[in-house]
């Protein structure tokens, strides 16, 4: 009985210290907020509205297929195979299977879950702020559809919702138009809450918001629809030419009065390969610089994105836009001869050598260039100049009500700044002359392949293009596999 | 039975009685410590008649006689016999017996003897480390254990070393669980080897003690304590030594570099480079600027000894080494001390302590990777100088963005880790009722992990991407703290019913924690200062590495576990163990899991018929069978944290916001593993010859891996990444073979062999991931990864290009698949698919860094004074992808181009050399070569001055040796070293100019007084 009884107490002392722990102590929680109990000040929306914003500067690698899918450039690179993704757009002879493609869908649609993270929440506090704040995200939504739109057609559309774990197997891709209307909607909303100018630079206003639009509406040829909205931009005051054409592109005259909105970039933070979207610089222009390029005023870059001759020489000889624009790179290494105690400049020619450069996008001398030096340019994008709004502006009252005069008014204030003298066509003349102005105009920029493509002229245009396949880029194949093998490739991929 | 017995004790009474009987007394006493044994058995042998020693170690043995045979045996010793041949006092000494049946294993969570472990488990004994004189406990494993695969990271000073169990059971963190005397350390460098008593690993279902976390198997590690009633024991131990590398990789001199430039350039219409090939000469060897030979050495001392209820022992070590390329540059220091004392409190009561302190200076430079100083001195011109003649360190112009001079990068190199690591265990263990025993134990560290870097400025020409321009030098700082416990305690109940049912039953919970907290600033511009002085303060701008948050973690387990151990007469042994585990990592839903697992034995050598065979001294037949758990994965993986980067500039000043991090899966819970043992110990031949032969299965389900995720979901924006996920499966499957062999030839010839052999297969069942694979490891610069795991095929295998030889003329390449850029000379790629055209689509496998088989020998004798020893190791089967060379127009080349192809009939295996577009780079198996080696690990002579000697200055031993480690190594794979590899389950086995492993020369001694 005796030893029964130590026993039993044993075991009672024993399982006492053996439960002694509660479940309760495996439940922990992270230091780090949980992000389904945020937005709880209006400090909390300024913060993941930076992390919306985050994004526009992936879109450095929209603006060199821009260009490069275009007639303007050719791919360049060190080699016929540095960054196949890229070579193989430049010739179409892209596939399904593209790194770079993918990025682009990746990275929007990061931007479009930030933006919808904030408009999820968009009512569970009230703050004074919040109209400009809630106008600020919905146009960045718009800003990332627009591009996923232009590249991919038919994209899965996601409204004050983020496209949670799981949804990806149920979400189909929704029309074009339907994601055209919500842009729309955005962007209108956008308009009416966004101020003319905002206290800091960098966000997005009323202008920008107006003058995307106007761009959208562009790309679904709603011409009666445009015309108004961009003469606002253009009546509004806030904007105008910078006067000297050489002065726009560069560093210290960034967030101009030309600049109805502007990608900000910045040199204070390194950035690596493995997470080019992670850089808060500028990878283009690294991308675009001459390669092992040793002379003044400008760096050294990977010698991508290269002029044609034939784009060059699309520019009037005395258009003084045609040397500001591309850097001719053996003139402008004879004009410097003198250079490094009169080594000159040296540079290594790259894959498809033009000897041409895209001057407005090259790194420049006496950046911070923190960390990787080709990664981290500070060159802002000016992705909305007030000059594309005049000619959107001039294209759509051409095409639209017919207000060639207005439209004439539009497209010379473009060339005045030039040597070039007045335009005086009318009809479809002058379509012809504004598209061709806004392709000297904007030369670089990375407009020009879907301005070929939504006013129909790349097969016309672009070697290799092929009617009916190439106005769309495809949706990478893993895409689809990973969104379960439901979706149909674009036509001809 | 009891009747037989005690018949069978009276009859041998009266036999003894009849003869001339008198009454023995002897002591027996420890031969290697001279210290009486308490409670050793005496018998005369066929016999009942029987004494214990005294606590002294004294016995009194009647009714024996002339030429009876005394038959004294100790748990832990070998037994000895001895004739009895007068009645004067005896002293029998006997040996202690690591490998005996007796010994105590440590099994988790208690101990048990060898004979009845039913588990697959395999020891390492101190000795073991002693001849090895690792500066890491891992590389005593290297080669010891059957099943137990070490692959070093990097031969760098303090590198790490991978440790795999069975095989590589999932594509995440496959380490095991390694306990040191039941504290969890991640990072065994912090540990002075000699401080260990034995490393016992645990392979099977047995592991299953351990829960969630022993899926990767379990290493428990025993520190050295000191005796109870012993004197003062010193033991003094130091060596030096020198360090060489193993190879230098033959690469192309300066004369026959410059030809190959020139050719390459003319295969392409491109005018020769060089026009002066005659009069370059050998030029510059890198290598032989970069290697140098380094020293090495260690010191330490261990003072130990104990009283009645007390035993401490101290130690303190310090070892330093500088590395064979980079020197001092490469720096590892290490110091420690350690403190153990047990304590008998009343006589039920024991309380055991230790305290270890580590000190750790880690200097380093880069190391395997693209742009390493290794890959900078393979690919470097060898036309350049390494200082040109204003004495500056030649720029590397012309070999495109990566490659540098190697010399100005490791003297631009200021790169130090300070670890500062405090460990404490102490457990109390109360005995009571005969029959129980509670024992509580506490384990805690705490680590400082102090991070220092500073680039400066410097020009290593055009365009390189390692250039720092002025004013743009980077220093970064981070101070890095890791604090974690474990609080055990279980209770045991322990008894044998009517001398046939031996039940022992534990029960116990054990909590674990860890926290930690990460902070790292990066700092630009330091103005005025070079050199290792710089302080971040005066840096001109400053980045916390840190401000998106995700700098602080805590994980927490919550266990329970129940042991039942049942055998019957010592012949059938049965184990089975539950255990409930719960885990921060998981969610709500699936926090807790139950892992049982059962094991069983049976002694076929107590059964009568095996009795009296002369083949066998001990078989014993065992099996295991359990369910095992790995949750090494990120924290709060199931719930969505905003710990993503968000930054974007107004003003033109960078703003910090907030994004979300990591994609979320409120669903994931751990890695299943089903594993399967079976195998047999065996004793021949007067237990000189043990054999241990093993087959095993493991599958693990539901693996956790992060798969590439639809991106849609926006996991690729800055800071955010994949969910991880349940899914896919690996399968091990393997055979092990340990035998060892011990012959006492005379008093003064003894000598030894073990060998070990394990065979594995693995092969991925199921990836459910993106397009049924998953990717890793790099090849070049923009190519695909190399490695892939997908089903069929063993984890991380090697994925590209076959070749077929190389096409000799323009009618090979007509009448081939379509396969761009081909030309005379140029590698032929299989069309596998039959398609026509050379397409990624023709990749496949080229081989795996997983060995089909790897082997272990030691040999050792000592003749008289002297003691030889040497360790061998050997891998067959594995593959390792060549990935050091640039392949510029002016980058170096290795040797192998010297036979390259150059007119039809020249080289069916090397290609051409060409500076235009060419696929000979893309990966292929021209790149994958036979890893398999077999390496001389140490040899050793030894000499130990006799007693006679030593006994004037009160010493008990000394020992002078010399030793050398991988003397040789057998291979013909062309790189570094065959042993390196990153140990990643899924891109291991690239070699990115592995830092070899080096040779080393030692000379040391070893004093006991």
């Amino acid at each position: 009985m005796r030893y029964t009884y130590k026993a039993l107490l044993f075991f009672g002392l024993a399982s006492t210290l053996l439960l002694s722990c509660s479940d309760d102590f495996v439940n922990v929680n992270s230091e780090d907020e949980n992000s389904e109990n945020f937005f709880n000040t209006e400090e909390d929306y300024q913060n993941a509205l930076i992390g919306a914003y985050d994004l526009l500067q992936s879109s450095y690698l929209n603006v060199m297929l821009g260009e490069i899918a275009s007639d303007n450039t050719l791919a360049g690179g060190e080699s016929a195979t540095d960054v196949p993704g890229i070579q193989e757009i430049d010739d179409m002879i892209h596939t399904p299977i593209n790194d770079q493609l993918r990025d682009i869908w990746n990275w929007m649609y990061g931007g479009v879950n930030r933006a919808n993270y904030i408009l999820e929440f968009k009512d569970k506090i009230d703050f004074p702020n919040k109209a400009n704040v809630l106008g600020q995200a919905t146009f960045l939504r718009a800003y990332y559809y627009f591009e996923l739109v232009k590249f991919f057609g038919d994209v899965p559309l996601a409204v004050d919702q983020r496209l949670l774990f799981g949804d990806q197997n149920t979400v189909d891709r929704t029309p074009a138009a339907e994601v055209y209307a919500q842009i729309e909607l955005d962007l209108i909303y956008a308009a009416d809450n966004l101020p003319l100018t905002q206290t800091q630079t960098g966000r997005v206003t009323k202008g920008a918001a107006q003058a995307l639009l106007g761009k959208v509406y562009l790309y679904q040829n709603k011409f009666a629809l445009a015309a108004p909205v961009l003469d606002d931009v253009i009546s509004s005051g806030v904007y105008d030419l910078v006067t000297d054409y050489s002065t726009i592109f560069e560093n210290d005259n960034e967030n101009n009065v030309e600049s109805v909105f502007e990608i900000q970039y910045t040199d204070v933070e390194g950035a690596g390969f493995g997470c080019l979207q992670c850089s808060e610089g500028n990878v283009a222009v690294g991308f675009n610089g001459p390669r092992n390029f040793n002379g003044p005023l400008f760096e050294s870059g990977f010698s991508f994105n290269v002029p044609t001759q034939e784009v060059f020489d699309a520019f009037d000889q005395d258009d003084v836009r045609r040397d500001l624009a591309i850097l001719d790179i053996e003139a402008f290494a004879d004009a410097y001869s003198d250079f490094n105690n009169g080594a000159g400049v040296t540079y290594t020619e790259g894959f498809e050598h033009t000897g041409y450069f895209n001057r407005k996008y090259i790194p420049r001398v006496g950046d911070t260039n923190i960390g990787d030096q080709n990664l981290t340019n500070p060159n802002n994008y000016r992705a909305i100049r007030f000059a594309d709004v005049l000619l959107m502006g001039a294209e759509a009252h051409n095409q639209g009500d017919g207000n060639d005069a207005l439209a004439r008014e539009y497209l010379n204030r473009v060339r005045e700044r030039t040597t070039l003298s007045d335009v005086n066509a009318s009809g479809s003349a002058l379509t012809q002359a504004i598209y061709n102005e806004r392709r000297l105009e904007l030369v670089g920029e990375g407009h020009h392949f879907f301005d070929l493509v939504r006013t129909g002229r790349a097969a016309q245009e672009i070697e290799g293009f092929t009617a009916g396949k190439n106005e769309l880029f495809p949706i990478p194949l893993v895409e689809i596999q990973l969104a379960g093998n439901r979706w149909s490739q674009n036509p001809g991929y | 039975m009891k009747h037989i017995s005690i018949f069978v004790a009276v009859f041998c009474f009266c036999f003894v009685a009849s003869a001339q009987n008198f009454s023995l007394s002897g002591t027996v006493v420890d031969q290697d410590q001279n210290m009486p044994l308490l409670g050793a058995t005496v018998l005369v042998k066929g016999t009942q008649n029987g004494v214990t020693t005294d606590f002294d170690g004294n016995f009194k043995i009647d009714e024996v006689s002339v030429n009876d045979i005394l038959v004294v045996s100790y748990v832990g010793f070998v037994s000895s016999e001895m004739r009895i041949t007068s009645q004067d006092n005896v002293t029998i000494s006997l040996t202690p017996d690591v490998d005996s049946l007796e010994e105590v294993l440590i099994v988790g969570y208690g101990t048990q003897r060898k004979k009845e472990i039913t588990g697959a488990v395999s020891v390492i004994s101190s000795e073991t480390i002693e001849d090895l004189k690792p500066t890491r406990i891992e590389q005593a494993l290297q080669g010891q254990v059957a099943g137990v695969q070490i692959t070093p990271s990097s031969g760098a000073p303090g590198s790490g070393l991978d440790i795999k169990i069975r095989g590589i059971a999932t594509n995440g963190d496959s380490r095991p669980l390694i306990l040191l005397d039941g504290n969890v350390i991640e990072d065994l460098s912090v540990v002075n080897p000699s401080d260990i008593e034995s490393i016992n690993v645990l392979k099977d279902a047995t592991a299953g003690i351990y829960g969630v976390r022993a899926a990767n198997g379990v290493i428990l590690i025993t520190t050295k304590s000191g005796s109870y009633e012993s004197d003062i024991k010193f033991d003094f131990k130091s060596y030096y030594g020198i360090q060489e590398t193993t190879r230098k990789i033959p690469v192309l001199n300066a004369t026959e570099y410059a030809g190959l430039v020139n050719e390459a350039r003319i295969n392409n219409g491109e005018a020769p480079f060089f026009n002066n090939v005659g009069s370059l000469g050998q030029g510059t060897n890198w290598q032989n600027e970069v290697f140098e030979s380094a020293p090495i050495s260690n010191a330490d001392i261990t003072v130990s000894g104990g009283t009645e209820n007390g035993r401490t022992s101290f130690s303190a070590s310090y070892l330093t080494q500088d590395g064979i390329v980079g020197g001092d540059k490469a720096n590892f220091n290490r110091f420690t001390s350690r403190l153990s004392h047990d304590r008998k409190i009343l006589k039920k009561i024991e309380f055991n302590s230790s305290l270890l302190f580590s000190g750790i200076e880690r200097k380093s430079l880069s190391e395997n990777s693209l742009g390493s100083v290794l890959y900078n001195a393979l690919n470097n011109a060898p036309t350049f100088t390494v200082r040109d003649q204003a004495g500056n360190y030649t720029l590397a112009e012309g070999l495109g963005n990566e490659v540098i001079n190697p010399l100005a990068q490791m003297e631009n190199t200021i790169n130090k880790t300070r670890v500062r690591k405090l460990s404490g265990s102490f457990s109390a263990n109360y005995k009571f009722l005969e029959h129980f025993k509670i024992e509580s134990r506490i384990q805690a560290n705490y680590a400082e992990v102090f991070g220092f870097s500073y680039t400066p400025v410097a020009f290593y020409g055009s365009g390189k991407v390692f250039n720092i321009d002025t004013d743009r030098d980077i220093i970064s700082e981070s101070a890095n703290i890791f604090r974690d416990y474990t609080f055990d305690t279980f209770a045991n109940y322990n008894n044998t019913f009517n001398d046939t049912h031996k039940l022992d039953v534990t029960l116990g919970t054990s909590v674990f924690q860890t926290t930690g907290r990460f902070t790292g600033f990066t700092g630009i511009n330091v103005p005025g200062t070079t050199g290792i002085d710089v302080d971040i303060q005066d840096a001109e701008i400053v980045t916390n590495n840190f401000q998106n948050g995700g700098n602080t973690f805590d994980a927490r387990l919550l266990s329970y576990f129940a042991r039942v151990q049942y055998d019957y007469k010592g012949k059938y042994l049965f184990s089975g163990v539950m255990r409930r585990d719960g885990s921060t990592k998981f969610g709500p839903s699936n926090k807790f899991g139950y892992f049982p697992s059962a094991s069983a034995g049976w002694i076929v050598s107590e059964e009568g018929f095996l009795n009296d065979s002369n083949t066998f001294d001990f078989l014993k037949i065992r099996t295991s069978y359990g369910i095992l758990g790995n949750d090494r994965i990120r924290d709060f993986g199931f719930e969505s944290l905003l710990n993503g980067e968000g930054a974007y500039v107004f003003d033109d000043e960078l703003i910090i916001g907030t994004a979300i991090g990591g994609l979320s899966n409120p669903e994931i819970r751990w890695e299943k593993q089903y594993t399967f043992d079976v195998g047999l110990d065996a004793k021949f031949f007067d237990n000189k010859l043990d054999v241990s032969l093993d087959y095993f299965n493991r599958r693990t389900e539901d693996l956790l891996i992060t798969p590439q995720t639809s991106g849609i979901l926006g996991g690729n924006a800055p800071g955010s990444g994949a969910p991880t996920v349940n899914a896919g499966s690996v399968e091990n499957t393997g055979l092990e073979l340990s035998l060892s062999y011990r012959k006492t030839v005379s008093e003064d010839f003894k000598y030894n062999f073990s060998f070990n052999a394990t065979a594995l297969k693995n092969e991925v069942l199921e990836v459910n991931g993106e397009a049924s694979f998953l990717q890793g490891g790099s090849f070049g610069i923009g190519q695909e990864a190399p490695a892939r795991m997908e089903a069929g095929l063993p984890i991380g295998y090697f994925r590209g290009y076959q070749t077929d030889g190389v096409f000799q003329n323009q009618g090979e390449i007509d009448a081939h698949a379509s396969q761009s850029n081909a030309q005379p000379g140029d590698l032929r790629f299989k069309d596998t698919n039959g398609d026509g055209v050379i397409t990624n689509d023709d990749k496949t496998y080229l081989g795996d860094p997983i060995a089909d088989a790897t082997f272990g020998l030691n040999l050792g004798f000592t003749y008289k004074n002297i003691d030889f020893l040497a360790y061998v190791f050997s891998s067959v089967g594995n593959e390792i992808v060549r990935n050091y060379e640039r392949f510029q127009p002016l980058t170096n080349r290795s040797t192998i181009y010297l036979d390259r192809w150059t007119g039809p009939g020249t080289s069916n295996d090397t290609p051409r050399v060409t500076t235009g577009a060419t696929q000979n780079n893309q990966f292929s198996d021209f790149f994958v070569e036979d890893g398999s080696f077999v390496r001389l690990q140490n040899v050793q002579v030894g000499y130990t001055l006799s007693d006679s000697f030593l006994e004037d200055y009160k010493i008990n031993e000394l020992r002078f040796y010399v030793s050398a480690s991988n003397l040789v190594t057998l291979t013909k794979y062309t790189g570094y070293d065959p042993t390196g590899s990153t140990g990643q389950p899924i891109g291991g086995g690239i070699d990115y100019g592995f830092y070899p492993t080096p040779k080393t020369y030692l000379f040391g001694l070893q004093l006991k007084f």
